[in-house]
Protein backbone atom coordinates (compact mmCIF):
# COMPACT_ATOMS: atom_id res chain seq x y z
CA UNK A 1 0.00 0.00 0.00
CA UNK A 2 1.48 3.25 -1.07
CA UNK A 3 0.74 6.23 0.89
CA UNK A 4 1.21 10.40 -0.35
CA UNK A 5 3.61 12.55 1.35
CA UNK A 6 4.94 16.05 1.14
CA UNK A 7 7.93 16.13 -0.69
CA UNK A 8 10.59 18.76 1.19
CA UNK A 9 13.83 19.32 0.10
CA UNK A 10 17.37 18.65 2.02
CA UNK A 11 19.10 21.10 0.44
CA UNK A 12 19.52 23.00 3.49
CA UNK A 13 20.00 20.06 5.62
CA UNK A 14 17.52 17.58 7.35
CA UNK A 15 17.64 19.87 10.71
CA UNK A 16 17.39 23.11 8.94
CA UNK A 17 14.43 21.57 7.24
CA UNK A 18 12.50 20.08 10.36
CA UNK A 19 13.33 23.47 12.29
CA UNK A 20 11.37 25.31 9.32
CA UNK A 21 8.76 23.21 10.20
CA UNK A 22 8.38 23.22 13.74
CA UNK A 23 8.90 27.45 13.15
CA UNK A 24 6.34 27.16 10.70
CA UNK A 25 3.90 24.87 13.07
CA UNK A 26 4.38 27.55 16.00
CA UNK A 27 3.66 30.71 13.59
CA UNK A 28 0.29 29.02 11.97
CA UNK A 29 -0.83 27.63 15.95
CA UNK A 30 -0.79 23.63 15.13
CA UNK A 31 0.63 24.11 18.10
CA UNK A 32 1.39 25.95 20.91
CA UNK A 33 4.86 24.59 22.16
CA UNK A 34 7.63 22.41 20.82
CA UNK A 35 10.11 20.23 22.85
CA UNK A 36 13.78 19.84 20.89
CA UNK A 37 17.05 18.40 22.06
CA UNK A 38 19.31 21.52 22.78
CA UNK A 39 22.91 21.25 22.89
CA UNK A 40 24.40 21.86 26.27
CA UNK A 41 26.09 24.51 27.06
CA UNK A 42 29.80 22.50 27.60
CA UNK A 43 28.84 21.40 24.27
CA UNK A 44 28.99 17.38 25.50
CA UNK A 45 25.39 16.49 25.75
CA UNK A 46 21.86 17.68 24.52
CA UNK A 47 19.15 18.13 27.27
CA UNK A 48 15.07 18.46 26.29
CA UNK A 49 13.80 21.77 26.50
CA UNK A 50 10.30 22.81 26.11
CA UNK A 51 10.23 26.00 24.36
CA UNK A 52 7.56 27.97 22.45
CA UNK A 53 10.29 31.07 20.37
CA UNK A 54 11.91 30.48 17.32
CA UNK A 55 14.78 31.95 18.67
CA UNK A 56 15.62 29.12 20.60
CA UNK A 57 14.53 27.05 18.22
CA UNK A 58 17.16 27.89 15.93
CA UNK A 59 19.99 26.78 18.52
CA UNK A 60 18.03 23.71 18.67
CA UNK A 61 19.64 20.16 16.83
CA UNK A 62 16.24 18.18 16.12
CA UNK A 63 18.48 14.82 15.34
CA UNK A 64 20.62 14.99 17.69
CA UNK A 65 24.08 12.67 17.81
CA UNK A 66 23.90 11.26 21.23
CA UNK A 67 20.24 10.18 23.23
CA UNK A 68 21.34 11.19 26.77
CA UNK A 69 17.98 11.10 28.31
CA UNK A 70 15.13 8.87 26.74
CA UNK A 71 12.55 11.11 24.84
CA UNK A 72 9.88 9.34 26.23
CA UNK A 73 11.24 10.12 29.80
CA UNK A 74 10.84 14.14 28.90
CA UNK A 75 7.22 13.14 27.76
CA UNK A 76 6.77 11.55 31.15
CA UNK A 77 7.91 14.23 32.87
CA UNK A 78 6.00 16.54 31.32
CA UNK A 79 2.76 14.55 31.61
CA UNK A 80 2.52 12.59 34.45
CA UNK A 81 -0.08 14.63 36.25
CA UNK A 82 -2.16 15.38 33.07
CA UNK A 83 -1.45 16.74 29.50
CA UNK A 84 -1.92 20.67 30.91
CA UNK A 85 -3.58 22.96 28.47
CA UNK A 86 -1.44 23.44 25.36
CA UNK A 87 -0.29 21.59 22.50
CA UNK A 88 3.21 20.43 22.11
CA UNK A 89 5.03 18.83 19.34
CA UNK A 90 8.22 16.93 19.26
CA UNK A 91 10.64 15.14 17.61
CA UNK A 92 12.34 11.90 18.73
CA UNK A 93 13.86 8.79 17.12
CA UNK A 94 11.81 6.02 16.92
CA UNK A 95 12.94 3.96 19.35
CA UNK A 96 12.15 6.97 21.98
CA UNK A 97 8.57 7.35 20.00
CA UNK A 98 7.98 3.51 20.64
CA UNK A 99 8.60 4.15 24.49
CA UNK A 100 6.16 6.98 24.89
CA UNK A 101 3.71 4.86 23.01
CA UNK A 102 4.22 1.67 25.10
CA UNK A 103 4.00 4.11 28.24
CA UNK A 104 0.58 5.91 27.26
CA UNK A 105 -0.55 2.00 26.95
CA UNK A 106 0.91 2.40 30.59
CA UNK A 107 -0.82 5.00 31.45
CA UNK A 108 2.09 6.78 32.17
CA UNK A 109 2.47 9.71 29.39
CA UNK A 110 -0.55 11.45 28.13
CA UNK A 111 -0.45 11.56 24.36
CA UNK A 112 -3.52 13.99 23.74
CA UNK A 113 -2.34 17.18 23.57
CA UNK A 114 1.75 16.06 22.35
CA UNK A 115 2.44 15.43 18.71
CA UNK A 116 4.97 12.96 17.58
CA UNK A 117 7.15 13.57 15.12
CA UNK A 118 9.48 10.81 14.08
CA UNK A 119 12.70 10.36 11.06
CA UNK A 120 14.84 7.48 9.70
CA UNK A 121 17.09 7.30 12.57
CA UNK A 122 20.70 6.46 11.68
CA UNK A 123 21.15 5.48 15.23
CA UNK A 124 22.55 7.21 18.14
CA UNK A 125 26.27 7.78 19.04
CA UNK A 126 26.88 6.04 22.34
CA UNK A 127 27.17 8.55 25.42
CA UNK A 128 30.43 7.36 26.72
CA UNK A 129 32.33 7.95 23.34
CA UNK A 130 31.01 10.95 22.52
CA UNK A 131 31.51 12.73 26.06
CA UNK A 132 34.99 12.27 25.42
CA UNK A 133 35.46 13.47 21.76
CA UNK A 134 32.51 15.20 21.25
CA UNK A 135 33.44 17.85 18.47
CA UNK A 136 34.74 14.64 16.42
CA UNK A 137 31.64 12.43 17.42
CA UNK A 138 29.08 15.21 16.26
CA UNK A 139 31.43 15.77 12.45
CA UNK A 140 31.17 11.78 11.81
CA UNK A 141 27.24 11.61 13.21
CA UNK A 142 26.62 14.81 10.66
CA UNK A 143 28.13 13.32 7.95
CA UNK A 144 26.28 9.60 8.61
CA UNK A 145 23.02 11.70 8.21
CA UNK A 146 23.63 13.74 5.16
CA UNK A 147 25.09 10.79 3.71
CA UNK A 148 22.28 8.75 4.56
CA UNK A 149 24.01 6.13 5.98
CA UNK A 150 22.27 3.57 8.08
CA UNK A 151 25.35 1.12 9.05
CA UNK A 152 27.60 3.48 10.48
CA UNK A 153 30.00 1.65 13.48
CA UNK A 154 30.49 4.42 15.40
CA UNK A 155 26.47 4.54 16.68
CA UNK A 156 25.22 1.85 19.31
CA UNK A 157 25.50 -1.59 18.78
CA UNK A 158 21.61 -2.36 19.31
CA UNK A 159 21.34 0.71 16.60
CA UNK A 160 23.04 -1.60 14.09
CA UNK A 161 20.07 -4.52 14.32
CA UNK A 162 17.13 -1.70 14.97
CA UNK A 163 14.41 -3.00 12.49
CA UNK A 164 12.29 -0.74 13.50
CA UNK A 165 14.85 2.54 12.69
CA UNK A 166 12.01 4.27 10.54
CA UNK A 167 8.48 2.66 11.50
CA UNK A 168 7.37 4.20 14.49
CA UNK A 169 3.10 5.19 15.08
CA UNK A 170 4.52 8.63 15.59
CA UNK A 171 1.35 11.45 13.52
CA UNK A 172 4.36 12.74 11.32
CA UNK A 173 7.57 11.16 9.99
CA UNK A 174 10.45 12.54 7.89
CA UNK A 175 11.56 9.85 5.79
CA UNK A 176 14.91 9.83 3.25
CA UNK A 177 16.16 6.69 3.46
CA UNK A 178 17.37 5.77 -0.02
CA UNK A 179 16.73 9.19 -1.79
CA UNK A 180 18.53 11.33 -3.28
CA UNK A 181 18.12 15.36 -3.13
CA UNK A 182 15.02 15.23 -1.29
CA UNK A 183 12.75 13.82 1.53
CA UNK A 184 9.04 13.00 2.14
CA UNK A 185 7.28 14.18 5.15
CA UNK A 186 3.87 12.27 5.64
CA UNK A 187 1.51 11.27 7.81
CA UNK A 188 0.50 8.16 9.84
CA UNK A 189 -2.68 9.59 12.46
CA UNK A 190 -5.42 11.42 11.67
CA UNK A 191 -3.75 14.07 13.80
CA UNK A 192 -0.89 14.34 11.61
CA UNK A 193 -3.08 15.00 8.75
CA UNK A 194 -4.61 17.67 10.09
CA UNK A 195 -2.05 19.54 10.61
CA UNK A 196 -0.56 19.18 7.06
CA UNK A 197 -4.10 20.43 5.94
CA UNK A 198 -3.87 23.26 8.10
CA UNK A 199 0.17 24.01 6.93
CA UNK A 200 -1.20 23.74 3.36
CA UNK A 201 1.29 20.91 2.82
CA UNK A 202 0.40 18.75 -0.26
CA UNK A 203 0.78 15.43 -0.22
CA UNK A 204 1.28 14.37 -3.73
CA UNK A 205 5.06 12.49 -3.47
CA UNK A 206 4.80 8.99 -3.47
CA UNK A 207 6.87 6.60 -0.82
CA UNK A 208 7.10 3.78 -2.92
CA UNK A 209 10.69 4.63 -3.68
CA UNK A 210 11.15 5.12 0.38
CA UNK A 211 9.56 2.69 1.52
CA UNK A 212 11.95 0.04 -0.91
CA UNK A 213 14.82 1.72 0.59
CA UNK A 214 13.82 1.41 3.83
CA UNK A 215 13.27 -2.46 3.67
CA UNK A 216 16.45 -3.05 1.77
CA UNK A 217 18.38 -1.48 4.85
CA UNK A 218 15.83 -3.38 7.09
CA UNK A 219 17.03 -6.88 5.52
CA UNK A 220 20.21 -6.42 6.17
CA UNK A 221 19.89 -5.52 9.95
CA UNK A 222 17.38 -8.18 10.66
CA UNK A 223 20.49 -10.18 9.29
CA UNK A 224 23.05 -8.33 11.60
CA UNK A 225 20.11 -9.36 13.99
CA UNK A 226 20.32 -12.42 14.01
CA UNK A 227 24.51 -12.56 13.66
CA UNK A 228 24.21 -10.72 17.19
CA UNK A 229 21.95 -12.70 19.29
CA UNK A 230 23.63 -15.54 18.36
CA UNK A 231 26.71 -13.99 19.63
CA UNK A 232 24.95 -12.96 22.94
CA UNK A 233 23.63 -16.58 23.39
CA UNK A 234 26.90 -18.23 25.14
CA UNK A 235 26.48 -15.44 27.55
CA UNK A 236 23.80 -15.77 28.64
CA UNK A 237 22.94 -19.06 28.47
CA UNK A 238 22.77 -20.84 31.60
CA UNK A 239 23.24 -20.31 34.93
CA UNK A 240 26.96 -20.42 35.10
CA UNK A 241 27.01 -18.19 31.97
CA UNK A 242 24.80 -15.53 33.04
CA UNK A 243 26.88 -15.15 36.54
CA UNK A 244 29.97 -15.14 34.34
CA UNK A 245 28.59 -12.21 32.87
CA UNK A 246 27.04 -10.02 35.54
CA UNK A 247 30.16 -10.76 37.43
CA UNK A 248 31.01 -7.30 37.20
CA UNK A 249 27.95 -5.95 38.10
CA UNK A 250 28.42 -3.10 40.76
CA UNK A 251 24.10 -3.36 41.50
CA UNK A 252 24.15 0.69 40.79
CA UNK A 253 20.96 -0.24 39.08
CA UNK A 254 21.35 2.75 36.29
CA UNK A 255 19.90 0.33 34.06
CA UNK A 256 17.26 0.50 35.62
CA UNK A 257 16.93 4.15 35.90
CA UNK A 258 17.58 5.14 32.75
CA UNK A 259 14.93 2.68 31.38
CA UNK A 260 11.65 4.60 29.99
CA UNK A 261 9.98 1.75 30.56
CA UNK A 262 10.67 0.71 34.13
CA UNK A 263 8.53 3.33 35.58
CA UNK A 264 7.66 2.24 39.04
CA UNK A 265 8.09 5.22 41.66
CA UNK A 266 10.02 2.63 43.60
CA UNK A 267 11.65 -1.03 42.32
CA UNK A 268 11.19 -3.71 44.30
CA UNK A 269 14.86 -4.43 44.04
CA UNK A 270 15.22 -0.92 45.96
CA UNK A 271 12.79 -1.69 48.59
CA UNK A 272 13.93 -3.25 52.29
CA UNK A 273 11.23 -5.86 51.21
CA UNK A 274 14.09 -7.56 48.96
CA UNK A 275 17.04 -7.23 51.50
CA UNK A 276 18.00 -9.90 53.61
CA UNK A 277 19.05 -9.95 57.14
CA UNK A 278 22.85 -11.05 58.49
CA UNK A 279 21.89 -14.45 59.54
CA UNK A 280 20.37 -15.52 56.64
CA UNK A 281 23.19 -14.25 54.64
CA UNK A 282 25.94 -15.77 56.69
CA UNK A 283 23.67 -18.77 56.73
CA UNK A 284 23.71 -18.57 52.83
CA UNK A 285 27.61 -18.01 52.75
CA UNK A 286 28.04 -20.77 54.93
CA UNK A 287 25.63 -23.52 52.89
CA UNK A 288 27.12 -22.50 49.19
CA UNK A 289 30.74 -21.59 50.28
CA UNK A 290 30.37 -18.02 49.92
CA UNK A 291 28.08 -15.04 48.52
CA UNK A 292 28.90 -12.10 46.74
CA UNK A 293 27.84 -8.66 47.14
CA UNK A 294 26.13 -6.89 46.05
CA UNK A 295 23.28 -9.18 46.08
CA UNK A 296 20.95 -10.39 43.95
CA UNK A 297 22.41 -9.41 40.33
CA UNK A 298 21.01 -11.74 38.28
CA UNK A 299 17.70 -11.93 40.29
CA UNK A 300 17.61 -8.12 39.39
CA UNK A 301 18.50 -8.71 35.93
CA UNK A 302 15.70 -11.76 35.50
CA UNK A 303 13.33 -9.63 37.46
CA UNK A 304 13.58 -6.48 34.76
CA UNK A 305 13.52 -9.19 32.23
CA UNK A 306 9.92 -10.21 33.25
CA UNK A 307 8.50 -7.18 34.10
CA UNK A 308 9.90 -4.61 31.28
CA UNK A 309 10.78 -6.93 28.30
CA UNK A 310 7.41 -6.87 27.02
CA UNK A 311 7.39 -3.33 26.37
CA UNK A 312 11.25 -3.11 25.74
CA UNK A 313 12.00 -0.90 22.67
CA UNK A 314 16.12 -1.97 22.60
CA UNK A 315 16.93 1.66 22.70
CA UNK A 316 20.28 0.57 24.26
CA UNK A 317 20.06 3.10 27.15
CA UNK A 318 21.00 0.64 29.81
CA UNK A 319 24.29 0.22 28.13
CA UNK A 320 24.95 3.46 26.98
CA UNK A 321 24.27 4.24 31.21
CA UNK A 322 26.39 0.82 32.29
CA UNK A 323 29.61 2.26 34.15
CA UNK A 324 31.40 -1.42 33.77
CA UNK A 325 30.34 -2.32 30.16
CA UNK A 326 28.32 -5.14 30.64
CA UNK A 327 26.26 -5.53 27.12
CA UNK A 328 23.25 -5.44 28.92
CA UNK A 329 20.95 -3.71 25.93
CA UNK A 330 22.15 -6.75 23.83
CA UNK A 331 21.03 -9.20 26.27
CA UNK A 332 17.28 -7.46 26.59
CA UNK A 333 17.38 -6.77 23.02
CA UNK A 334 17.58 -10.59 22.70
CA UNK A 335 15.34 -12.00 26.02
CA UNK A 336 12.55 -8.88 24.34
CA UNK A 337 12.40 -10.42 21.10
CA UNK A 338 11.91 -14.06 23.20
CA UNK A 339 9.03 -12.39 25.31
CA UNK A 340 7.21 -10.36 22.95
CA UNK A 341 7.15 -13.39 20.42
CA UNK A 342 5.28 -15.38 23.06
CA UNK A 343 2.21 -12.57 22.31
CA UNK A 344 2.79 -11.54 18.98
CA UNK A 345 3.31 -8.10 20.44
CA UNK A 346 5.77 -5.89 18.91
CA UNK A 347 6.47 -3.08 21.02
CA UNK A 348 5.64 0.36 20.80
CA UNK A 349 5.17 0.02 16.87
CA UNK A 350 0.96 0.39 16.89
CA UNK A 351 -0.83 2.89 18.77
CA UNK A 352 -3.81 1.17 19.50
CA UNK A 353 -4.59 -1.98 21.54
CA UNK A 354 -2.91 -3.05 25.13
CA UNK A 355 0.32 -4.52 26.85
CA UNK A 356 0.01 -8.16 26.66
CA UNK A 357 -0.07 -8.15 30.41
CA UNK A 358 -3.43 -6.66 30.47
CA UNK A 359 -5.55 -8.65 28.33
CA UNK A 360 -5.85 -12.01 27.74
CA UNK A 361 -7.59 -14.64 25.22
CA UNK A 362 -9.49 -17.80 26.98
CA UNK A 363 -7.62 -19.92 24.56
CA UNK A 364 -4.22 -19.59 24.44
CA UNK A 365 -0.59 -20.58 25.58
CA UNK A 366 -2.17 -24.08 25.47
CA UNK A 367 1.25 -25.72 24.92
CA UNK A 368 3.32 -23.85 27.98
CA UNK A 369 2.85 -26.77 29.59
CA UNK A 370 2.01 -30.74 29.93
CA UNK A 371 0.62 -30.20 33.59
CA UNK A 372 -1.99 -27.52 31.96
CA UNK A 373 -2.82 -29.77 29.06
CA UNK A 374 -3.73 -32.32 31.46
CA UNK A 375 -6.24 -30.27 32.94
CA UNK A 376 -7.98 -30.17 29.52
CA UNK A 377 -9.96 -32.85 29.18
CA UNK A 378 -12.03 -31.46 32.66
CA UNK A 379 -12.27 -27.57 30.05
CA UNK A 380 -15.72 -28.80 29.11
CA UNK A 381 -17.48 -28.41 31.99
CA UNK A 382 -15.47 -25.00 32.79
CA UNK A 383 -15.66 -22.70 29.76
CA UNK B 1 19.49 -37.31 58.39
CA UNK B 2 20.56 -38.67 54.96
CA UNK B 3 22.65 -36.28 53.62
CA UNK B 4 23.41 -37.76 50.62
CA UNK B 5 19.69 -38.66 49.82
CA UNK B 6 18.59 -35.40 47.86
CA UNK B 7 14.83 -34.14 49.16
CA UNK B 8 13.43 -31.10 47.33
CA UNK B 9 12.04 -28.23 48.55
CA UNK B 10 8.95 -27.33 47.01
CA UNK B 11 6.45 -24.37 47.25
CA UNK B 12 3.44 -23.96 45.63
CA UNK B 13 1.55 -20.48 45.42
CA UNK B 14 -2.19 -21.97 45.89
CA UNK B 15 -4.82 -19.67 44.75
CA UNK B 16 -7.35 -19.49 48.60
CA UNK B 17 -10.98 -20.43 46.44
CA UNK B 18 -10.03 -23.50 44.49
CA UNK B 19 -6.56 -24.48 44.77
CA UNK B 20 -6.08 -24.00 48.62
CA UNK B 21 -9.19 -26.32 49.35
CA UNK B 22 -8.31 -28.93 47.24
CA UNK B 23 -5.65 -29.03 49.58
CA UNK B 24 -7.51 -29.03 52.46
CA UNK B 25 -10.18 -31.70 51.09
CA UNK B 26 -7.33 -34.00 49.54
CA UNK B 27 -5.96 -33.78 53.27
CA UNK B 28 -9.37 -34.49 55.27
CA UNK B 29 -9.97 -37.16 52.89
CA UNK B 30 -6.61 -38.60 54.09
CA UNK B 31 -5.09 -38.66 50.15
CA UNK B 32 -1.00 -40.10 50.64
CA UNK B 33 0.45 -36.42 49.72
CA UNK B 34 3.79 -35.83 49.08
CA UNK B 35 5.65 -33.89 52.07
CA UNK B 36 8.23 -31.76 49.99
CA UNK B 37 5.56 -29.42 49.89
CA UNK B 38 5.69 -26.10 51.39
CA UNK B 39 2.09 -24.18 50.77
CA UNK B 40 1.98 -20.41 50.71
CA UNK B 41 -1.74 -19.39 50.21
CA UNK B 42 -2.55 -16.08 47.88
CA UNK B 43 -5.90 -15.37 47.42
CA UNK B 44 -5.43 -15.04 43.54
CA UNK B 45 -3.23 -16.63 41.34
CA UNK B 46 -2.65 -13.66 39.43
CA UNK B 47 -1.54 -11.86 42.40
CA UNK B 48 2.15 -14.00 42.41
CA UNK B 49 4.16 -11.25 40.98
CA UNK B 50 7.54 -12.46 39.25
CA UNK B 51 9.52 -10.91 41.95
CA UNK B 52 7.85 -13.49 44.14
CA UNK B 53 8.57 -16.26 42.00
CA UNK B 54 12.68 -15.26 41.94
CA UNK B 55 12.51 -14.47 45.33
CA UNK B 56 11.35 -18.01 45.60
CA UNK B 57 13.55 -19.78 43.11
CA UNK B 58 17.05 -17.46 43.77
CA UNK B 59 16.84 -18.44 47.26
CA UNK B 60 17.22 -22.13 46.53
CA UNK B 61 13.29 -23.81 45.90
CA UNK B 62 14.07 -26.85 43.64
CA UNK B 63 10.78 -26.05 42.12
CA UNK B 64 7.61 -23.76 42.22
CA UNK B 65 4.17 -25.14 41.47
CA UNK B 66 1.38 -22.37 41.16
CA UNK B 67 -2.32 -23.54 40.94
CA UNK B 68 -5.36 -22.05 40.60
CA UNK B 69 -9.19 -21.99 39.52
CA UNK B 70 -10.23 -23.86 36.42
CA UNK B 71 -10.04 -21.28 33.23
CA UNK B 72 -13.80 -19.84 33.24
CA UNK B 73 -13.73 -20.81 36.97
CA UNK B 74 -11.61 -17.66 38.70
CA UNK B 75 -13.05 -16.45 41.99
CA UNK B 76 -12.51 -12.56 40.58
CA UNK B 77 -14.29 -13.47 37.17
CA UNK B 78 -10.74 -13.97 35.27
CA UNK B 79 -7.64 -13.82 37.58
CA UNK B 80 -6.19 -17.06 36.26
CA UNK B 81 -6.13 -15.67 32.80
CA UNK B 82 -3.72 -13.05 33.77
CA UNK B 83 -2.22 -15.55 35.78
CA UNK B 84 -1.40 -17.92 33.11
CA UNK B 85 -0.13 -14.91 30.99
CA UNK B 86 2.17 -14.13 33.68
CA UNK B 87 3.58 -17.08 33.89
CA UNK B 88 3.85 -17.88 29.75
CA UNK B 89 6.15 -14.88 30.27
CA UNK B 90 8.52 -16.17 33.06
CA UNK B 91 8.67 -19.36 31.40
CA UNK B 92 9.70 -18.18 28.48
CA UNK B 93 12.16 -16.29 29.93
CA UNK B 94 13.94 -18.77 32.20
CA UNK B 95 13.62 -20.84 28.92
CA UNK B 96 15.74 -17.97 26.69
CA UNK B 97 18.43 -18.03 29.90
CA UNK B 98 18.10 -21.65 30.24
CA UNK B 99 17.72 -21.89 33.67
CA UNK B 100 15.64 -24.76 33.92
CA UNK B 101 12.30 -23.71 33.25
CA UNK B 102 11.03 -27.28 34.09
CA UNK B 103 11.03 -26.20 37.86
CA UNK B 104 8.43 -23.85 37.12
CA UNK B 105 5.04 -25.05 36.74
CA UNK B 106 1.43 -24.19 36.50
CA UNK B 107 -1.29 -26.17 37.09
CA UNK B 108 -5.61 -26.00 37.91
CA UNK B 109 -7.06 -27.60 40.49
CA UNK B 110 -10.83 -27.03 41.84
CA UNK B 111 -12.19 -26.68 45.01
CA UNK B 112 -13.61 -30.37 44.63
CA UNK B 113 -10.31 -32.07 43.24
CA UNK B 114 -9.08 -33.00 46.12
CA UNK B 115 -7.59 -36.06 44.53
CA UNK B 116 -6.35 -34.55 41.88
CA UNK B 117 -4.27 -32.12 43.83
CA UNK B 118 -2.73 -35.49 45.42
CA UNK B 119 -1.75 -36.33 41.84
CA UNK B 120 -0.16 -32.99 40.49
CA UNK B 121 1.71 -32.58 43.70
CA UNK B 122 3.09 -36.17 43.79
CA UNK B 123 3.62 -36.34 39.87
CA UNK B 124 5.48 -32.41 40.37
CA UNK B 125 7.54 -33.73 43.20
CA UNK B 126 8.42 -37.03 41.42
CA UNK B 127 9.83 -34.72 38.39
CA UNK B 128 11.66 -32.42 40.85
CA UNK B 129 13.07 -35.53 42.10
CA UNK B 130 14.47 -36.79 39.15
CA UNK B 131 15.51 -33.07 38.48
CA UNK B 132 18.16 -33.42 40.97
CA UNK B 133 19.12 -30.06 43.39
CA UNK B 134 18.24 -26.31 42.27
CA UNK B 135 21.60 -25.32 40.77
CA UNK B 136 21.26 -21.82 42.37
CA UNK B 137 22.74 -23.36 45.63
CA UNK B 138 25.85 -24.81 44.01
CA UNK B 139 26.44 -21.74 41.84
CA UNK B 140 29.45 -19.71 41.41
CA UNK B 141 29.84 -17.38 44.50
CA UNK B 142 29.80 -14.32 42.62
Amino acid sequence: MTKKGVKISLEKGLQNQIRDFFKKGLEKGVFDAVILPVRVPGKDSYAWILMNNAKLIDQANPVPPVMPVQGAKALKALTRKGNGIINVATIMRSCEIRAAIELSKLNQVNLEKITLVSYDCPGAVPMKGYNRIPEEMEKSFQNALAGKDFANDKMKEVCGICVDFANSPADLHFGFAGMENDGILFSNSDKGTAILDTLKMKCSEDDSQWKNSVNIIKEQKSKNRIEVYKSIQPEVEGLDNLQTTFAKCIGCHNCQSVCPICYCRQCYFDSSASKQTADYLQDKAKNRGGIGFPRDKIMFQVGRMAHMSLSCVSCGQCMDACPVDIPVAKIFSYVAAKTQDTFEYHAGTTADGAVPLKVYKQDELNKIHELIKNAEPQGSQHE
Amino acid sequence: MDETKFTPKIVGFLCNWCTYAAADLAGSSKTEISPLFSVIRVMCSSRIDHNLLLTTFFNGADGILIAGCHPGDCHYDKGNYYARRRYALLKNVMDTLKLEPERLELSWVSASEGKRYADVVNEFSKKIEQLGPNPIKKSSVF
